[in-house]
Protein backbone atom coordinates (compact mmCIF):
# COMPACT_ATOMS: atom_id res chain seq x y z
CA UNK A 1 0.00 0.00 0.00
CA UNK A 2 2.85 2.63 1.05
CA UNK A 3 4.60 1.43 -1.98
CA UNK A 4 1.66 2.17 -4.44
CA UNK A 5 1.56 5.66 -3.13
CA UNK A 6 4.98 6.08 -3.10
CA UNK A 7 5.31 5.00 -6.78
CA UNK A 8 2.17 7.13 -7.41
CA UNK A 9 3.79 10.11 -5.88
CA UNK A 10 6.99 10.19 -7.42
CA UNK A 11 5.06 10.09 -11.06
CA UNK A 12 3.20 12.96 -10.04
CA UNK A 13 6.06 14.59 -8.33
CA UNK A 14 8.10 13.67 -11.56
CA UNK A 15 5.17 15.00 -14.08
CA UNK A 16 4.78 18.52 -12.39
CA UNK A 17 8.51 18.82 -10.87
CA UNK A 18 8.79 21.90 -13.03
CA UNK A 19 6.31 23.77 -10.72
CA UNK A 20 8.45 23.37 -7.61
CA UNK A 21 11.82 24.40 -9.62
CA UNK A 22 10.20 27.66 -10.72
CA UNK A 23 8.73 28.11 -7.14
CA UNK A 24 12.92 27.46 -5.89
CA UNK A 25 14.04 29.80 -8.37
CA UNK A 26 11.65 32.88 -7.67
CA UNK A 27 13.03 32.19 -3.80
CA UNK A 28 16.35 31.54 -4.20
CA UNK A 29 19.21 32.82 -5.94
CA UNK A 30 21.81 30.13 -6.04
CA UNK A 31 22.44 27.03 -6.96
CA UNK A 32 22.78 24.95 -3.45
CA UNK A 33 19.63 27.03 -1.88
CA UNK A 34 17.57 26.16 -4.50
CA UNK A 35 17.99 22.40 -4.34
CA UNK A 36 17.64 23.07 -0.44
CA UNK A 37 15.23 24.55 -1.10
CA UNK A 38 13.81 22.00 -3.65
CA UNK A 39 14.02 18.78 -1.75
CA UNK A 40 12.63 20.85 1.65
CA UNK A 41 9.38 21.25 -0.80
CA UNK A 42 9.40 17.58 -1.57
CA UNK A 43 9.83 16.57 1.72
CA UNK A 44 6.54 18.18 3.25
CA UNK A 45 4.78 17.48 -0.34
CA UNK A 46 5.43 13.58 1.02
CA UNK A 47 4.08 14.05 4.38
CA UNK A 48 1.47 15.82 3.17
CA UNK A 49 0.39 13.29 0.51
CA UNK A 50 -2.00 10.61 2.44
CA UNK A 51 -4.21 13.94 2.81
CA UNK A 52 -4.69 14.59 -0.83
CA UNK A 53 -7.76 13.50 -1.60
CA UNK A 54 -8.21 14.87 -5.36
CA UNK A 55 -10.85 17.33 -4.79
CA UNK A 56 -8.14 20.20 -5.96
CA UNK A 57 -5.52 19.06 -9.04
CA UNK A 58 -2.35 17.71 -8.17
CA UNK A 59 -0.93 20.66 -9.24
CA UNK A 60 -3.23 23.31 -7.52
CA UNK A 61 -2.10 21.22 -4.15
CA UNK A 62 1.74 21.64 -5.23
CA UNK A 63 1.48 25.20 -6.24
CA UNK A 64 -0.06 25.60 -2.02
CA UNK A 65 2.31 23.56 -0.28
CA UNK A 66 5.48 24.89 -2.41
CA UNK A 67 4.38 28.49 -1.37
CA UNK A 68 3.92 27.84 2.43
CA UNK A 69 7.50 25.93 2.31
CA UNK A 70 9.30 28.97 0.64
CA UNK A 71 7.45 31.26 2.54
CA UNK A 72 6.82 30.09 6.16
CA UNK A 73 8.59 26.54 6.46
CA UNK A 74 11.49 27.19 4.81
CA UNK A 75 14.96 28.20 7.15
CA UNK A 76 17.36 29.53 4.85
CA UNK A 77 21.07 28.11 5.23
CA UNK A 78 23.94 30.22 6.11
CA UNK A 79 25.45 29.29 2.69
CA UNK A 80 22.57 31.19 1.21
CA UNK A 81 23.46 34.62 -0.43
CA UNK A 82 20.94 37.66 0.30
CA UNK A 83 19.37 38.70 -2.84
CA UNK A 84 20.87 41.39 -5.28
CA UNK A 85 18.12 43.09 -6.40
CA UNK A 86 18.37 45.97 -9.26
CA UNK A 87 18.08 46.15 -12.32
CA UNK A 88 19.78 48.80 -14.25
CA UNK A 89 19.25 47.90 -17.76
CA UNK A 90 15.64 48.86 -19.48
CA UNK A 91 14.26 45.95 -20.75
CA UNK A 92 13.22 45.52 -24.24
CA UNK A 93 11.26 42.04 -25.41
CA UNK A 94 11.78 40.75 -29.07
CA UNK A 95 9.97 37.65 -28.96
CA UNK A 96 11.03 36.38 -32.84
CA UNK A 97 14.43 35.83 -31.22
CA UNK A 98 15.06 32.49 -29.62
CA UNK A 99 18.66 32.31 -28.28
CA UNK A 100 20.81 33.75 -25.30
CA UNK A 101 19.02 37.09 -25.42
CA UNK A 102 15.58 35.15 -24.08
CA UNK A 103 17.57 33.14 -21.51
CA UNK A 104 19.32 37.05 -20.38
CA UNK A 105 15.88 38.61 -20.16
CA UNK A 106 14.27 35.16 -18.50
CA UNK A 107 17.13 35.98 -15.86
CA UNK A 108 15.89 40.37 -15.82
CA UNK A 109 12.72 38.82 -14.68
CA UNK A 110 13.58 36.81 -12.03
CA UNK A 111 15.89 39.20 -10.88
CA UNK A 112 13.06 41.78 -10.73
CA UNK A 113 11.10 39.10 -8.93
CA UNK A 114 13.78 38.81 -6.22
CA UNK A 115 13.30 42.62 -5.06
CA UNK A 116 9.70 41.78 -4.76
CA UNK A 117 8.30 40.52 -1.08
CA UNK A 118 7.35 37.15 -0.21
CA UNK A 119 4.23 37.43 -0.67
CA UNK A 120 4.26 39.72 -4.14
CA UNK A 121 6.43 37.04 -5.54
CA UNK A 122 3.88 34.17 -4.99
CA UNK A 123 1.34 36.88 -6.76
CA UNK A 124 4.28 37.44 -9.69
CA UNK A 125 4.46 33.78 -9.71
CA UNK A 126 0.85 33.45 -10.40
CA UNK A 127 0.22 35.88 -12.78
CA UNK A 128 2.58 34.71 -15.09
CA UNK A 129 1.50 30.91 -14.86
CA UNK A 130 -2.06 32.52 -15.57
CA UNK A 131 -3.22 31.17 -12.18
CA UNK A 132 -7.50 32.42 -12.19
CA UNK A 133 -8.01 35.51 -8.69
CA UNK A 134 -10.39 32.64 -7.45
CA UNK A 135 -7.32 30.07 -7.21
CA UNK A 136 -5.17 33.16 -6.14
CA UNK A 137 -7.40 33.95 -3.22
CA UNK A 138 -8.14 30.07 -2.24
CA UNK A 139 -3.52 29.26 -1.96
CA UNK A 140 -2.94 32.76 -0.07
CA UNK A 141 -5.88 32.29 1.87
CA UNK A 142 -7.46 35.91 1.18
CA UNK A 143 -10.59 37.05 -0.59
CA UNK A 144 -10.90 37.39 -4.78
CA UNK A 145 -11.09 41.34 -3.76
CA UNK A 146 -8.00 41.61 -1.92
CA UNK A 147 -6.60 39.19 -4.58
CA UNK A 148 -7.36 41.60 -7.24
CA UNK A 149 -5.80 44.70 -5.42
CA UNK A 150 -2.89 42.88 -4.20
CA UNK A 151 -2.32 41.50 -7.57
CA UNK A 152 -2.80 45.04 -9.43
CA UNK A 153 -0.24 46.77 -7.06
CA UNK A 154 2.56 43.51 -7.46
CA UNK A 155 2.18 43.93 -11.62
CA UNK A 156 3.01 47.83 -11.51
CA UNK A 157 5.87 47.31 -8.96
CA UNK A 158 7.40 44.97 -11.10
CA UNK A 159 6.56 47.27 -14.10
CA UNK A 160 8.74 49.77 -12.25
CA UNK A 161 11.32 47.81 -11.65
CA UNK A 162 11.71 46.40 -15.46
CA UNK A 163 11.47 50.12 -16.28
CA UNK A 164 13.39 52.17 -13.85
CA UNK B 1 0.91 46.23 -19.05
CA UNK B 2 2.09 45.13 -22.40
CA UNK B 3 5.09 43.99 -21.36
CA UNK B 4 4.24 42.00 -18.68
CA UNK B 5 1.88 40.10 -20.88
CA UNK B 6 5.30 39.67 -23.03
CA UNK B 7 6.55 38.52 -19.97
CA UNK B 8 4.05 35.95 -19.76
CA UNK B 9 5.11 34.45 -23.16
CA UNK B 10 9.05 34.36 -21.92
CA UNK B 11 7.57 32.53 -18.94
CA UNK B 12 5.96 30.00 -21.00
CA UNK B 13 9.10 29.41 -22.85
CA UNK B 14 11.73 29.04 -20.64
CA UNK B 15 13.47 25.55 -20.36
CA UNK B 16 12.84 23.78 -17.21
CA UNK B 17 14.82 20.80 -18.81
CA UNK B 18 18.23 22.03 -17.25
CA UNK B 19 17.43 21.28 -14.12
CA UNK B 20 15.22 18.47 -14.06
CA UNK B 21 15.99 15.70 -11.27
CA UNK B 22 15.51 12.01 -11.48
CA UNK B 23 12.97 9.62 -10.05
CA UNK B 24 15.98 8.33 -7.88
CA UNK B 25 17.21 12.20 -7.03
CA UNK B 26 13.34 12.60 -5.69
CA UNK B 27 12.99 9.72 -4.29
CA UNK B 28 16.02 10.18 -2.17
CA UNK B 29 15.01 13.54 -1.42
CA UNK B 30 11.65 12.65 -0.08
CA UNK B 31 13.18 10.40 2.66
CA UNK B 32 15.18 13.44 4.05
CA UNK B 33 13.93 14.71 7.68
CA UNK B 34 12.59 17.84 7.56
CA UNK B 35 14.55 21.14 8.49
CA UNK B 36 11.73 23.24 8.56
CA UNK B 37 10.81 26.46 11.11
CA UNK B 38 8.56 24.18 12.75
CA UNK B 39 10.67 21.34 13.30
CA UNK B 40 12.56 24.19 15.69
CA UNK B 41 9.39 25.46 17.07
CA UNK B 42 9.10 22.39 18.84
CA UNK B 43 12.45 22.18 20.02
CA UNK B 44 12.07 25.24 21.22
CA UNK B 45 9.03 25.64 22.78
CA UNK B 46 9.78 22.44 24.12
CA UNK B 47 13.28 24.10 26.30
CA UNK B 48 11.00 26.79 26.91
CA UNK B 49 8.20 24.79 29.15
CA UNK B 50 11.17 22.74 30.66
CA UNK B 51 13.84 26.04 31.34
CA UNK B 52 11.80 27.97 33.48
CA UNK B 53 11.30 24.65 35.80
CA UNK B 54 14.40 23.01 35.51
CA UNK B 55 16.08 24.66 38.31
CA UNK B 56 13.80 22.53 40.35
CA UNK B 57 16.53 19.82 39.31
CA UNK B 58 19.50 21.59 41.27
CA UNK B 59 18.15 22.68 44.33
CA UNK B 60 18.97 21.04 47.25
CA UNK B 61 15.99 20.04 48.50
CA UNK B 62 16.49 19.02 51.81
CA UNK B 63 18.07 22.34 52.44
CA UNK B 64 14.90 24.40 50.60
CA UNK B 65 12.32 22.26 53.19
CA UNK B 66 14.56 23.40 56.02
CA UNK B 67 14.10 26.72 54.86
CA UNK B 68 10.21 26.66 54.34
CA UNK B 69 9.55 24.59 57.88
CA UNK B 70 11.85 27.08 59.49
CA UNK B 71 10.13 30.61 57.59
CA UNK B 72 6.84 28.23 57.73
CA UNK B 73 6.42 28.86 53.99
CA UNK B 74 5.89 24.69 53.71
CA UNK B 75 1.72 24.67 52.97
CA UNK B 76 2.07 27.82 50.69
CA UNK B 77 4.81 25.96 48.59
CA UNK B 78 3.06 23.05 48.40
CA UNK B 79 -0.28 24.50 46.82
CA UNK B 80 1.22 26.54 44.76
CA UNK B 81 3.82 23.45 43.27
CA UNK B 82 0.13 22.04 43.01
CA UNK B 83 -1.21 24.23 40.93
CA UNK B 84 1.08 25.15 39.11
CA UNK B 85 2.09 21.87 37.68
CA UNK B 86 -1.95 21.88 36.65
CA UNK B 87 -1.48 25.12 34.94
CA UNK B 88 1.60 23.72 32.82
CA UNK B 89 -0.04 20.78 32.14
CA UNK B 90 -2.96 22.82 30.22
CA UNK B 91 -0.72 25.21 28.67
CA UNK B 92 1.13 21.64 27.41
CA UNK B 93 -2.11 20.30 26.17
CA UNK B 94 -3.05 23.46 24.36
CA UNK B 95 0.74 23.73 22.76
CA UNK B 96 0.25 20.13 21.21
CA UNK B 97 -3.35 20.97 20.07
CA UNK B 98 -2.34 24.08 17.93
CA UNK B 99 1.38 22.53 16.82
CA UNK B 100 -1.07 19.52 15.32
CA UNK B 101 -2.43 21.95 13.29
CA UNK B 102 0.25 23.10 11.00
CA UNK B 103 0.44 21.49 7.93
CA UNK B 104 1.70 22.93 4.88
CA UNK B 105 -1.40 21.46 3.18
CA UNK B 106 -3.71 24.67 3.79
CA UNK B 107 -3.58 28.15 2.74
CA UNK B 108 -0.59 30.53 3.09
CA UNK B 109 -2.76 32.57 5.61
CA UNK B 110 -3.83 29.34 7.54
CA UNK B 111 -0.46 28.18 7.87
CA UNK B 112 0.61 31.51 9.47
CA UNK B 113 -2.02 31.64 11.78
CA UNK B 114 -1.60 27.98 12.58
CA UNK B 115 2.07 28.64 13.54
CA UNK B 116 1.38 32.12 15.04
CA UNK B 117 -0.98 31.00 17.59
CA UNK B 118 1.38 28.10 18.41
CA UNK B 119 4.22 30.25 19.49
CA UNK B 120 1.37 32.24 21.12
CA UNK B 121 0.82 29.04 23.57
CA UNK B 122 4.29 29.72 24.14
CA UNK B 123 4.33 33.06 24.62
CA UNK B 124 1.58 33.25 27.65
CA UNK B 125 3.23 30.13 28.91
CA UNK B 126 6.48 32.51 29.39
CA UNK B 127 3.90 35.14 30.74
CA UNK B 128 2.70 32.82 32.87
CA UNK B 129 5.42 31.97 34.31
CA UNK B 130 6.93 35.82 35.08
CA UNK B 131 4.14 36.20 36.78
CA UNK B 132 3.55 33.35 38.93
CA UNK B 133 7.25 33.67 39.88
CA UNK B 134 6.35 37.69 41.16
CA UNK B 135 3.85 36.60 42.86
CA UNK B 136 5.12 33.65 44.86
CA UNK B 137 8.38 35.85 44.89
CA UNK B 138 6.72 38.52 46.57
CA UNK B 139 4.28 36.06 49.00
CA UNK B 140 7.88 34.30 50.26
CA UNK B 141 8.88 37.65 50.74
CA UNK B 142 6.34 38.65 53.01
CA UNK B 143 5.36 35.74 55.04
CA UNK B 144 9.45 35.56 55.25
CA UNK B 145 10.12 39.46 56.63
CA UNK B 146 7.25 39.18 59.21
CA UNK B 147 8.97 35.74 60.17
CA UNK B 148 10.01 35.77 64.15
CA UNK B 149 13.13 33.95 62.82
CA UNK B 150 13.85 36.43 60.10
CA UNK B 151 13.84 39.95 62.29
CA UNK B 152 15.68 38.29 64.61
CA UNK B 153 18.60 37.70 62.76
CA UNK B 154 18.76 41.62 61.57
CA UNK B 155 20.70 43.99 62.99
CA UNK B 156 18.82 46.49 65.75
CA UNK B 157 17.55 49.77 64.20
CA UNK B 158 17.73 47.34 59.95
CA UNK B 159 15.17 49.77 58.24
CA UNK B 160 12.17 46.84 57.00
CA UNK B 161 11.23 49.19 54.57
CA UNK B 162 14.62 49.49 53.14
CA UNK B 163 15.00 45.60 53.20
CA UNK B 164 11.59 45.50 51.08
CA UNK B 165 12.78 48.01 48.71
CA UNK B 166 16.29 46.38 47.76
CA UNK B 167 14.82 43.01 47.34
CA UNK B 168 11.91 44.05 45.45
CA UNK B 169 14.17 45.79 42.78
CA UNK B 170 16.99 42.91 42.44
CA UNK B 171 13.80 40.76 41.99
CA UNK B 172 11.79 42.55 39.37
CA UNK B 173 15.41 43.33 37.83
CA UNK B 174 15.96 39.52 37.46
CA UNK B 175 12.37 38.95 35.96
CA UNK B 176 12.71 41.41 33.28
CA UNK B 177 16.11 40.27 32.08
CA UNK B 178 14.55 37.19 31.70
CA UNK B 179 11.51 38.69 29.75
CA UNK B 180 13.52 40.47 27.63
CA UNK B 181 15.74 37.59 26.53
CA UNK B 182 12.76 35.33 25.93
CA UNK B 183 11.26 38.58 23.27
CA UNK B 184 14.64 38.67 21.59
CA UNK B 185 14.08 34.42 21.12
CA UNK B 186 10.15 35.32 20.00
CA UNK B 187 10.88 37.99 17.61
CA UNK B 188 13.70 36.24 16.14
CA UNK B 189 11.66 33.13 14.85
CA UNK B 190 8.80 35.30 14.20
CA UNK B 191 9.56 38.14 12.46
CA UNK B 192 9.70 36.97 8.62
CA UNK B 193 6.44 35.54 9.48
CA UNK B 194 4.82 38.27 11.11
CA UNK B 195 5.98 40.70 7.98
CA UNK B 196 4.62 38.37 5.88
CA UNK B 197 1.15 37.68 7.79
CA UNK B 198 1.29 41.57 8.04
CA UNK B 199 1.70 41.94 4.34
CA UNK B 200 -1.44 39.20 3.81
CA UNK B 201 -3.69 41.02 6.52
CA UNK B 202 -3.67 44.44 4.77
CA UNK B 203 -6.27 44.74 2.14
CA UNK B 204 -4.86 46.96 0.26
Amino acid sequence: MTKDLETKFLSELDKHQNIIHKVCRTYTNNDAAHKDLFQEITIQLWSAYPKFRGESKFSTWMYRVSFNTAISLYRKNKRNIETTPLLENKIDLEFSEYNDKQDRQLDLLYKAIHSLNDIEKALALMYLEDKSYEEIALTLGITEINARVKMNRTKTKLKNILNP
Amino acid sequence: MNQLKNMKELWRQQETETLKFSKDELQGMMRQRSSSVVKWILIISILEFILPNIFFLFTDFEASREFNEKYGLTNMVNIYLGIHLVIILVFVYLFFRNYRNISADTSVKMLMQHIISTRKTVKYYIYYNLTIAAIIGFHMFYEVFNSKAFLTTLPEKTNIALVWVISSVLFVLVLFVLWCIYKLVFGYFLKKLTRNYQELEHAG
